[in-house]
């Protein structure tokens, strides 16, 4: 109690010092006058008793300050002191003040945005319970270029029975497209996931309303559930607290809404809905249950209590080899057939955690080049204050309260630079989270937290602790040490050891900044190559409206004769709009995905044992989307209004997938047929189709993926599974759009219309994340760039400056301006020089990292690295220049003169 | 002249309190011309040893400080002892009581031991 009285007292002693002072002094006079006083009673001379009493005082100054130390807390008050010392040293050097704020700001901001990133997306655990022990299983065709050809219902069951490792196994699966039709009669597309009874069980889930999904759920005579996802919760039904017990129209079934899940990461596609077995009935198809081929769902396991992924991984890959050997009917040899099994959270950022950390490295990189900017910066100031330093340590400064004042001031610095820096962050959270997106399904977890401010004001701190010990690198001398006289004159040059961890340090940086900007050089390329890449489908005036079928689709593609007639009404009806020059029909716009794709066989030829067999898309399309789409018929015909049902079956092939099934044969005339499993499963015929034509080749599946093989079938001639009208006009098809969709509706006020779009923006959407890659390097890459020619040009015009003298006496024993800004050129040049040679050697490793984010070009692309070379040798002699002409202009009578 | 003494930090403290205890309010020249005549001039404070004592003892809360009138009509600073300051006279009073019967008894036997 008494302590903390006397610490209480002792802190507002910090702040009402002044007046205590005045008032002291008061004291401690009327103490000396009465001592003299009783001194002139007992019969001392005035002036005698004043000097006894003086003596006798033992000094007031030293009083004073005794009572100053005993009174407030002398080492806060000694920090308050260097703060504001330290804001009024920095408010005089404005210009060096800015220059140091910004630099830092961006460095800081760089990385505190990108850790957000991270943290948001890699690094924070999953939201799930126990979220590190959920796994994520794969099974693949790398034979038949298939990543994911899903699970069925016997492989499952295979799995459930013999694995030990797993303590449970869920099914989630999207595959079946639904529309949800709201009370007031209008129908939406929905992206359901329907998931066995242990789902959310198994995948730790909690409800945030009512009740999940549970095993009681499972089987064929459960009733339709319905848990919403939390978003599409708040989306859909303003997250309306009374949702539970409501129904929702799915397809064709009518599903109770049971509860709203909390909101998780969706894998491996984004879920609106989930709901039980039983509400899609294709699942429960006696066809779906025992077919092996018949491949639905995703997978996602809990480990068993003891297990790891390591131990799992060898356990499932025996039951696999086990399971491919005893089926071989299902797994064709040459398809190669393997499961992977991954833990959820690295599943979960797969395409994204490479990009990610190579962001956080270019950020870092940004970092280091800013601080080696920065602490040239202060080395140089430092020469023109050490004046200052050496009359504060005459005076009685220790070291230690010299260096804490350097401290505070960089700690000043880097604070207000990292404030300014995690505001900008902050900003850019949006465009951050937006990017995210495209590549991880955890961008909505990216925010600002606690951990993100602490490591934002960590690096501060720590890039202030790094600026005041690194200018000691090189310095061979202690702060008080140079009082001994250097004649006398203003030292104005750094050490030789400090100059050499100076020309260090640009050199530093312009390697830095050679690294970054080859990254993002190749990335640029990349983009370049990719919009250069034809599609094989002309881009130009063509608007694509997707048409999908509403209701069960197993039923509704029974209605063929139906679905084929409203699509032609459409069609037509858009054809006679002004404006239009041609509309088509297909299964789905140009460069989407087809919906549909089979194994195909060649009449009369074998496929050879080591080759799967061929696998195409399969496009139904009308006679005129071959020229709506610009896609060229390369032989043979394209499909005649005749080709219809009931008349002969004929297909066209794409280019590629011809050559892949006959050679070089001619194709036209030839039988082609669709086979394997999937006939079983599904309502299309393996009867033969004669190929009548051959037509160009289209990417499908982006840009830097091959050809996609294809074969075409007639629109009207089989079954329809979607609809999708493709508009060629003849001026700019956004401003006709309004008209288009207003035919549509006309002719059927009820039909769902997506995914409008040209196919400009359909090409585009294949290469945004790409841009946005390459954007965000090429960003960092441009600040590097920015703050190392800053570096340069700043330290360059400190040696002009501080070897005046020196070019004076050059001038006046006869090197002319030429020759002294050869010099001063010559001096940049070295750095620049030497600087470009390990940057870009560094270049050549530490590009590796995105050799698997290029396209037509290699990491070691010579084009980049000699543009690179070229640029930041270009800008760096030109930063060099000013200070190279300021030295020829110097005037050597009036450089002798200065000092 | 007698011989000089150092005071302690705490032995002060306590000199300081017993004063204004015997003596009331006092400025702190009075206190030092008492302890100086008390110590029968074996101690001298000079400034920097007795204010910075009476700005501790005062922000201990064991003594309150007051500008007043000095006997000749100076200005002066006049302390005086608080509640909580007479009490801890009485605490120190006493253990400063104890430790010299205790270090009188530990001395004293030696002797007989010879």
């Amino acid at each position: 109690m008494r302590y903390f009285r006397a610490v209480l007292a002792r802190i507002a002693g910090v702040f009402d010092g002044h007046r205590a002072d005045d008032d002291l002094r008061d004291e401690l006079r009327a103490h000396l006058d009465m001592a003299t006083a009783e001194n002139v009673r007992r019969g001392m001379r005035p002036d005698e008793a004043r000097r006894q009493a003086v003596l006798a005082s033992g000094g007031i100054t030293q009083a004073v300050e005794a009572v100053h130390d005993r009174r407030g807390l002398p080492w806060v008050e000694g920090v308050i002191a260097d703060v504001s010392y330290a804001l009024r040293t920095l408010r005089r050097a404005p210009a060096f003040t800015a220059v140091v704020v910004i630099t830092l700001a961006l460095g800081i901001g760089a990385n505190t945005a990108m850790f957000t990133l991270l943290r948001g997306t890699l690094l924070r655990p999953l939201p799930n319970r126990d979220g590190e022990r959920l796994v994520y299983l794969r099974q693949s065709a790398p034979g038949a270029q298939e990543r994911n050809v899903l699970f069925s219902v016997p492989e499952i069951a295979d799995y459930r029975g013999a694995s030990k490792t797993l303590a449970a196994i869920a099914e989630y699966s999207s595959a079946v497209p639904f529309t949800i039709v709201d009370s007031d009669g209008r129908s939406a597309r929905l992206r359901v996931g329907v998931v066995s009874g242990n789902y959310f069980d198994v995948m730790g889930l909690e409800p945030v309303l009512g009740r999940l999904i549970t095993r009681g759920d499972d089987g064929p005579s459960a009733a339709p559930q319905a848990v919403l996802a939390y978003q599409f919760w708040n989306e859909h039904f303003g997250g309306d607290p009374n949702i539970v017990g409501r129904t929702v129209r799915l397809n064709d079934k009518v599903a109770t809404v049971v509860g709203v899940v909390q909101p998780a990461p969706h894998y491996p596609s984004r879920t609106d809905v989930f709901v039980n077995i039983v509400t899609s009935p294709h699942h429960l198809s006696a066809t779906m249950v025992t077919g092996r081929a018949h491949r639905m769902s995703e997978l996602f396991a809990r480990l068993a209590p003891n297990s790891t992924v390591e131990q799992a991984r060898v356990e499932l890959g025996g039951i696999a080899s086990a399971m491919f050997q005893d089926h071989p009917e299902s797994y064709e040899k040459a398809a190669h057939y393997a499961l992977t099994i991954a833990p959820l959270r690295q599943a979960l950022n797969e395409r994204a955690a490479l990009m990610f950390w190579l962001l956080m490295g270019a950020a870092a990189f940004v970092l280091l080049i800013a601080c080696a900017n920065v602490s040239n910066l202060t080395l140089m100031r430092g020469v023109g204050r050490e004046r200052e330093m050496l009359v504060r340590a005459a005076l009685g400064a220790g070291t230690a309260r010299l260096r804490r004042l350097l401290l505070v001031e960089n700690l000043a610095l880097a604070l207000i630079g990292g404030a300014i820096g995690v505001l900008v962050a902050f900003a850019g959270l949006k465009l951050m989270a937006a990017f995210a997106a495209q590549l991880s399904p955890r961008a909505s977890e990216i925010r600002v937290d606690g951990v993100v401010l602490a490591v934002g004001l960590a690096t501060s701190v720590a890039v202030a602790v790094a600026l005041s010990f690194i200018p000691r690198i090189g310095g061979q001398r202690g702060l008080a040490l140079p009082l001994a006289p250097t004649g006398g004159g203003r030292r104005t040059t750094l050490g030789r050891g400090r100059q050499r961890f100076q020309q260090s340090l640009v050199i530093a940086q312009v390697a830095a900044c050679a690294v970054l900007l080859t990254g993002a050089g190749l990335l640029v390329r990349t983009l370049g190559k990719l919009q250069s890449v034809e599609t094989g489908v002309r881009a130009d005036h063509v608007l694509t409206v997707d048409l999908p079928l509403q209701g069960d689709l197993m039923r509704e593609v029974m209605k063929q004769p139906e679905n084929l007639a409203k699509y032609e009404l459409i069609r037509d009806r858009v054809a006679a709009l002004p404006g239009v020059d041609i509309a088509a029909l297909g299964v789905a716009a140009p460069l989407r995905s087809s919906m549909f794709e089979a194994d195909i066989k060649a009449e009369g030829r074998a496929v050879p044992p080591n080759r799967a067999t061929p696998h195409a898309a399969v496009r139904m399309v009308d006679p005129k989307y071959f020229a709506a789409a610009g896609i060229p018929v390369l032989g043979g015909r394209g499909f005649e209004t005749t080709d219809r049902r009931g008349t002969a079956l004929v297909v066209v092939l794409s280019q590629a997938f011809a050559k892949q099934l006959f050679g070089d044969a001619d194709p036209i005339g030839r039988r082609v047929a669709m086979t394997g499993d999937v006939l079983r499963f599904s309502p299309f015929s393996g009867d033969w189709r004669t190929v009548v034509g051959v037509a160009g080749d289209t990417r499908d599946h982006g840009l830097d993926n091959d050809a996609t093989l294809t074969m075409y079938e007639p629109f009207a001639q089989d079954l329809i599974v979607n609809g999708a009208l493709v508009v060629r006009t003849s001026s700019d098809p956004t401003v006709l759009q309004p008209a288009i969709l207003r035919a549509i509706a006309d002719a059927f006020p009820r039909q769902l219309i997506e995914h409008v779009a040209t196919v400009e923006q359909i090409r585009d959407e294949t290469v945004a994340p790409r841009r946005l890659n390459a954007l965000f390097i090429a960003l960092f890459g441009t600040l590097a760039f920015l703050i190392a020619m800053v570096g340069i040009a700043g330290v360059l015009a400190f040696s002009v400056s501080s070897r005046r003298a020196e070019i004076g006496i050059r001038m006046s024993l006869g090197a002319d301006a030429a020759r002294v800004r050869r010099m001063v050129l010559g001096e940049g040049g070295v750095l620049l020089a030497a600087g470009l040679v390990v940057g870009l050697t560094g270049a050549l490793f530490a590009t590796r990292l995105l050799r698997g984010m290029l396209f037509g070009i290699t990491p070691h692309d010579p084009a980049t690295l000699g543009a690179v070379a070229l640029v930041l040798a270009a800008v760096g002699v030109a930063a060099c220049w000013l200070p190279a002409a300021r030295a020829a202009r110097v005037d050597p009578a009036v450089a002798l003169r200065a000092d | 002249m007698a011989d000089k003494m150092d005071v302690k930090q705490g032995t002060l403290a306590l000199m300081i309190l017993k004063t204004l205890d015997v003596l009331g309010p006092l400025h702190g020249y009075g206190i030092a011309r008492r302890i100086e005549e008390t110590s029968k001039n074996r101690i001298t404070l000079n400034y920097g040893t007795l204010y910075p004592a009476l700005l501790k003892l005062e922000q201990e809360g064991f003594i309150k400080a007051e500008w007043g009138q000095s006997e000749n009509n100076r200005r002066a600073k006049f302390y005086a002892l608080s509640a909580a300051g007479r009490k801890q006279l009485a605490r120190e009073a006493r253990e400063w009581h104890q430790t010299a019967d205790l270090i009188a008894a530990f001395l004293a036997p030696q002797k007989e031991a010879l």
